[in-house]
């Protein structure tokens, strides 16, 4: 039987997939019909992994860089220079080293990288990319429920009888978490979406609200305000699960509705029937993206109050959902891939925490919390020295700062352009080379096992993290992957019960799971339960991005139109790099989306190149003509190298606003 | 016709391995999925199975292969090109009528019209095909709709059909009737014959209370899609559900499009790679340059559903082009597969 | 069914001599190392060969030379990652050639007919091969005329053979600027209006459309105008092609594959294929 069960490592979703391996090679690629989230389906990447699997563009060996280039070594020789370096370093100052972690490594990776940076080099700078967008989400549901992680359940999605997707172009993003929402919608479930833009999963929906940039927050303030005058919350499960209502009560009540019309771009009207559909719908589920461009804190909060005061959140078939666009940004979370996490988000502020990791690990944590790389490379220190994994150098926006560094590790599979800037370059085998446990948006941790042996001479990431460990001094002796998630289990409650040979053979389980838990969790549950949760704490200033008459248009910043955030990975494989080419070769440069009227305005057709000037800076770009995008709004796709690296360096302070940046411009034809 | 019994039907398939790769319905263990792939040993085999979740036709028209491979010297001027064809003998057990329609399909389309592809031709050189008659339809098939079940016709070298105790054994060419000469296996009379047809009328009867998932009474619109005469409103309706994954090409078992890309080997030599491919890709129709004349979602589901429901190509497979195994519409992320598509179509034609 | 030795696996060819055309354009002359004298596989005007660029890839291109007594060569523009290969060869390099494949121009059918050419830019190179046959045959047919359009003087292909049809009795050409530009002296406008102002057979002609999408469908109205039947235009299309025997259907066009029913069509098949081109 050569087709072996596994799962798509691309996006958050975690599909279920067969691979046909076959003398050692992936052959093909087929969808697992029993699987309890993707159910037989899969999306255009899912399809050609295979590809991706197959290619020849893989780091071999690894390799040191003599006099400008990079030459083939031995792990041996490379790890030493890596530790040399980094010890150097650390020792000087530990705030000078940072350790920049990759959401696609499985919980091992992560987790054995995450030791190494804390309890060898003794560095708490260990984080994932630039922009904590999940961190945002995850900071208030934890708050909140004491869950790291989405309150719902992917597999309750049919039984949500209203679905609101905020910001989230899903059906591109997670494909078949934006099939399960249409298919429900197709059933029966209402299905509302809000976004700036004119999205698939907008055009499927029952009603489209197609708002103003940098208006969500109002958006949901103001329906909060609807339930509050018109008596449609759920003042049973507010008295008797929540706390901190009054304090919520009164920020609303803050809000002036004179102006909701005009900040939001859509009817007062309209925002009130959304309102009440929420009110009145026995189960409902929110969903958002949550990630490099996901909301900021607060909106994040006005979505989870929203639903906690009608009493959506800790019931069947309800719950706020962020999405995560990766295939292990949960679990990089998880595995404590931030300066101020432990595992499981143990705050490093939790004295009986870093206890238990201390005496488990027998070294002594260093205890300020660290920097993640973003504030390391902006915050005005001076980085000497970083290990990255598995990145894009297109998410770097710091180039600059990081060609000035004393020394840079790269460690990955795949050949990526970052290694421009590397000076050891450190081979890993991919995932379906090594045993590895991968949690998706759904906090579903489901174990990939090994199916074919790494290129010759190769080592699993395990293997060399340990041997990276080893040579600075410390012992570690995992015999396998299955041994650092005993680890795991050990040191991360809601991890308690997992193990890989409770793993093996099933879809995976969704932590928590523990004593009270021991089959896993589907959703946050308050039914039977007596716990007060409290409302998130949230700020009344209700101001929108403006625009003015030099500056007349709105431009947002986010994801590509296939949300293929690392483009490196899809520049391995044919078809889908075909279809990513597919708009990309159209606009090399880059594009910018503008509405047909704003296209008539400027005078351009699809495809003039323009100029796009905003107080700071300026950049040149193709048009792209689209009704996607409403008047005096444009769109440009975060991912394109050129823009990132020059015109955003400017508006820094904008981009950390993920989805709600906006940035006032001027477009001019050229 | 021959018969054989129920438990001895593995001989068939034993005396297949000494010469043939075998595949076959196997159960994927730990995911409980039904594949139709390769096996070591014939026993692994289970015709009880249901339906495969994929198409036969990965056997004769894999999903990934190599072609080709070159390297060029360029200082020697030297090329040196090696085909890699795959012609092993493959014995193809207990295929159920859709997926031999299918198989027949693929045969007039690749070894037929103006030029015969080799790489088919290999694949297929040698091929042993066992079909069985399905005695009960499953919730997913519509095959009583397109002509191609529950019993197969032509095609096959050995057809079986299960009679309760015993397997009737229909040999369908030379080669099927040699094998079960050399098995000497006992001759069927006509009252073996009469039981597969009540086995058949049965299993058309029953396709009402078990079949229910898909419907698709491809025959009254052949017309519309053949003359392109149904409203756009309708194609932009099925196209607005289309996630663009290409999971209905894949899972068809009678598409056959296919991508060829090169990888790099080293410098100026490549694996030349044939690969399944979509029309559902708006990427599968642009030119060099950047036209693209399919490029509204909408277009690209009209082109799939005159590619398999228009008279004009069906003449290419001499029978219509969708075999109703129900696969597309099970992995359909939309729930636009083709019986959803037919239903739509006929719901405008009405009105 | 045709059956032949390169339908999957290519023939190798010599690159004996390369010439610069216009800007981005390049002609290749090829020599086959396998066959006899180097010459090339039989083919037909109005052909097309699949070409490999070994290290890069493969893509399809349509055959400019003559089939009489012309060197065989190939006229490509680059466009994309295999043509920028291409483009980066040498004289001595090595590519390799399936083909030819696809219908050809139905000369036959055309015997004793005047004969209009327009083409549009590179429009020209698949139909120098039909250009060069008439040439070369001029008692077959009837009036010759050449109407040929391109956005500025740079970018006329063919100006050494433009001389020379220039110079032969009986081939009338005429050639044209989108846009008046300082020392051009010739015809200005686009392509299509040339076809209003000159003196363009109607009965027992034929006409042969070359170019961009654009300029093709404004010809097709001005041929339509004047008089030519929709069956008695020809042209030949473009699509995007892998495999290039009618099986991987990539250049489908409703329900015609390119390249095997095409790409030469005329006007009336067309307008019935079922998909815009």
């Amino acid at each position: 039987m050569n087709y072996k069960p596994g799962i798509c490592t691309f996006c958050g979703t975690g599909c279920g997939h067969l691979l046909d391996v076959r003398e050692g090679e992936v052959c093909g690629v087929y969808p697992l019909q029993n699987h309890p989230v993707s159910k037989g389906r899969l999306c255009v990447r899912g399809w050609n992994i295979h590809e991706l699997l197959r290619t020849n563009e893989k780091i071999r060996t690894p390799l040191i860089r003599k006099n400008g280039t990079l030459m083939e070594t031995t792990y041996d020789k490379a790890v030493g220079v890596l530790v040399d370096n980094l010890s150097k370093h650390a020792m000087a100052d530990a705030g000078e080293i940072g350790f920049l972690a990759s959401p696609r490594s499985s919980n091992e990776e992560n987790f054995l990288l995450m030791k190494l940076a804390r309890a060898v080099f003794k560095t708490n700078n260990i984080s994932l990319d630039s922009d904590p967008g999940h961190r945002r989400s995850l900071d208030v549901l934890h708050r909140s429920t004491g869950m790291a992680g989405m309150s719902g359940s992917l597999e309750e999605i049919s039984k949500a009888g209203f679905i609101l997707i905020a910001g989230i172009d899903i059906t591109k993003q997670n494909p078949i978490i934006g099939s399960e929402i249409h298919k429900a919608g197709r059933a029966g479930a209402r299905i509302v979406t809000i976004d700036t833009r004119n999205t698939q999963i907008a055009r499927l929906s029952g009603r489209f609200l197609q708002v103003r940039p940098g208006s969500y927050k109002i958006v949901m303030a103001y329906m909060a305000k609807v339930l509050l005058d018109e008596f449609l919350t759920d003042p049973d499960f507010i008295k008797k699960h929540t706390s901190g209502y009054d304090g919520f009560a009164a920020v609303i009540r803050t809000l002036g509705e004179a102006d909701v019309a005009e900040k939001t771009g859509v009817p007062a009207d309209d925002l009130r029937e959304v309102a009440r559909e929420l009110a009145r719908a026995g189960t409902a589920m929110a969903f958002f993206s949550s990630g490099i461009s996901g909301f900021d804190q607060d909106t994040i909060s006005y979505i989870y109050n929203l639903f906690l005061m009608s009493g959506k959140i800790g019931r069947e078939g309800s719950g706020v959902n962020p999405i995560t666009g990766i295939n292990n940004l949960q679990g990089s979370y998880d595995m404590g891939i931030a300066p101020d996490l432990l595992t499981g988000f143990q705050p490093i502020s939790d004295a009986a925490a870093v206890d238990k990791f201390s005496r488990e690990w027998g070294v002594t944590l260093p205890a300020a919390p660290g920097r993640s790389i973003y504030e390391l490379l902006s915050g005005g220190g001076k980085p000497r020295a970083m290990v990255v994994v598995e990145h894009d150098e297109s998410i770097i926006t710091n180039v600059n700062e990081i060609r000035d560094m004393d020394f840079v590790a790269y460690i990955g599979s795949f050949k990526n352009n970052f290694m421009d800037y590397a000076h050891v370059v450190l081979p890993i085998a991919t995932y379906v080379e090594a045993d590895g446990t991968y949690t998706n948006t759904g906090r579903r941790v489901q174990l990939s096992k090994k199916k074919l042996e790494p290129p010759k001479g190769v080592k699993p990431g395990w293997r060399l993290y340990s041997m990276i460990a080893e040579r600075a001094g410390a012992k570690w002796g995992y015999g396998s992957p299955a041994e650092v998630m005993e680890e795991i289990a050990r040191l991360t409650p809601a991890y308690e019960g997992i193990s890989h040979r409770r793993l093996e053979g099933t879809y995976g389980i969704k932590w928590p799971c523990n004593k009270e838990n021991p089959e896993g969790t589907a959703r946050f549950n308050l039914e039977g339960s007596s716990k007060k949760i409290p409302f998130a704490p949230v700020d009344s200033s209700f101001r929108v991005p403006q625009s003015s008459d030099e500056y007349p248009i709105l431009l947002l910043i986010g994801e590509a139109q296939h949300y293929w955030h690392q483009n490196n990975l899809m520049k391995k494989t044919n078809i889908p790099l075909r279809e990513y080419n597919a708009t990309l070769l159209l606009y090399p440069q880059g594009y910018v989306a503008v509405s047909p009227e704003n296209a008539r305005e400027i005078g351009v057709r699809d495809r003039s190149p323009v100029k796009i000037v905003s107080p700071y800076g300026s950049m040149e770009a193709m048009v792209q003509v689209t009704d996607k995008v409403a008047k005096n709004t444009a769109y440009v796709a975060y991912f394109v190298h050129d823009m990132i690296t020059k015109f955003f360096l400017e508006h820094r302070d904008v981009l950390k606003r993920g989805e709600d940046a906006t940035i006032p411009v001027r477009i001019m034809r050229v | 016709m021959y018969i054989i019994k129920k438990g001895q039907v593995s001989r068939i398939a034993k005396e297949l391995q000494k010469d043939y790769r075998m595949y076959g319905p196997v159960l994927e263990p730990e995911t409980q999925q039904v594949m139709f792939t390769r096996v070591d040993d014939a026993a692994d085999i289970d015709l009880g199975l249901p339906l495969p979740a994929n198409p036969v036709k990965s056997a004769v028209f894999p999903h990934f292969e190599r072609i080709m491979s070159y390297v060029y010297d360029r200082q020697d001027g030297k090329v040196d090109i090696k085909p890699d064809f795959d012609d092993a003998p493959k014995a193809l057990f207990g295929i159920r009528p859709c997926d031999l329609t299918g198989i027949l399909c693929l045969d007039r389309f690749f070894l037929g019209q103006e030029f015969v592809d080799e790489v088919y031709r290999n694949h297929r050189k040698n091929i042993f095909i066992v079909s069985q008659t399905c005695t009960e339809p499953f919730a997913q098939c519509f095959c009583v709709c397109t002509d191609s079940g529950p019993g197969a016709r032509e095609g096959y070298d050995l057809n079986l059909t299960d009679l309760g105790g015993e397997y009737l054994v229909e040999a369908g060419s030379e080669k099927g009737k040699r094998l079960a000469e050399k098995l000497s296996l006992p001759k069927s009379d006509d009252s073996h014959m009469r039981e597969k047809e009540k086995r058949i009328d049965r299993a058309v009867s029953l396709f009402g209370s078990i079949a229910k998932e898909n419907k698709a009474w491809i025959s009254r619109v052949v017309n519309r899609v053949t003359t392109g005469l149904i409203d756009e409103k309708v194609w932009e309706y099925i196209g607005s559900q289309c996630l663009e994954c290409g999971a209905c090409t894949y899972v068809c078992p009678t598409c056959s499009c296919f991508n060829i890309a090169e990888q790099g080997t080293g410098e100026d030599a490549a694996d030349r790679m044939r690969t399944w491919d979509s029309c559902a890709y708006e990427g599968y129709s642009r030119m060099a340059g950047g036209h693209n004349p399919r490029k509204p979602v909408e277009d690209r589901r009209n082109k799939r559903f005159f590619c398999k429901l228009s008279y004009s190509q069906s003449k290419k497979y001499l029978r219509p082009g969708c075999v109703g195994c129900g696969r597309c519409a099970w992995v359909c992320p939309g729930d636009i597969g083709l019986p959803n598509v037919v239903t739509y179509i006929r719901r405008e034609i009405q009105k | 069914m045709s059956e032949r030795n390169n339908t999957t696996i290519p023939e190798i060819a010599t690159i004996e001599e390369i010439k610069d055309e216009i800007v981005e354009v390049k002609t290749f002359y090829l020599s086959f190392d396998g066959r006899k004298g180097g010459s090339p596989p039989e083919f037909k005007s109005g052909q097309f060969v699949m070409c490999t660029v070994f290290g890069a890839g493969e893509f399809a291109v349509s055959l400019p030379p003559s089939p009489e007594n012309d060197r065989f060569h190939l006229t490509v523009r680059k466009v994309g990652k295999v043509t920028g290969a291409l483009h980066d060869c040498a004289v001595g390099d090595k590519v390799g050639i399936r083909g030819p494949f696809g219908n050809g121009f139905p000369f036959d059918e055309i015997k004793g007919k005047n004969v209009v050419y327009v083409a549009g830019g590179i429009g020209l190179i698949p139909l120098r091969s039909s250009i060069m046959h008439v040439m070369q045959n001029k008692e077959k047919f009837g009036r010759i005329l050449l109407f040929l359009g391109a956005r500025t003087p740079q970018e006329l292909m063919y100006q050494y053979n433009l001389k020379d049809w220039k110079a032969t009795p009986g081939f009338e050409t005429h050639v044209t600027i989108d846009n008046p530009v300082p020392g051009w002296d010739g015809e200005t406008g686009f392509v299509h209006t040339l076809l209003k102002k000159k003196d363009v057979p109607v009965k027992d002609t034929v006409a042969f459309v070359c170019g961009p999408p654009v300029m093709f469908n404004a010809v097709i109205k001005e041929l339509i105008n004047i008089g030519i039947q929709e069956e008695h235009i020809i042209s030949t299309l473009e699509r995007h092609m892998k495999c290039g025997i009618g099986k991987c259907q990539h250049c489908s066009i409703g329900r015609t594959l390119v390249c095997t029913d095409g790409p030469v069509y005329t006007y009336r098949q067309i307008k019935t294929l079922g998909e815009q081109i």
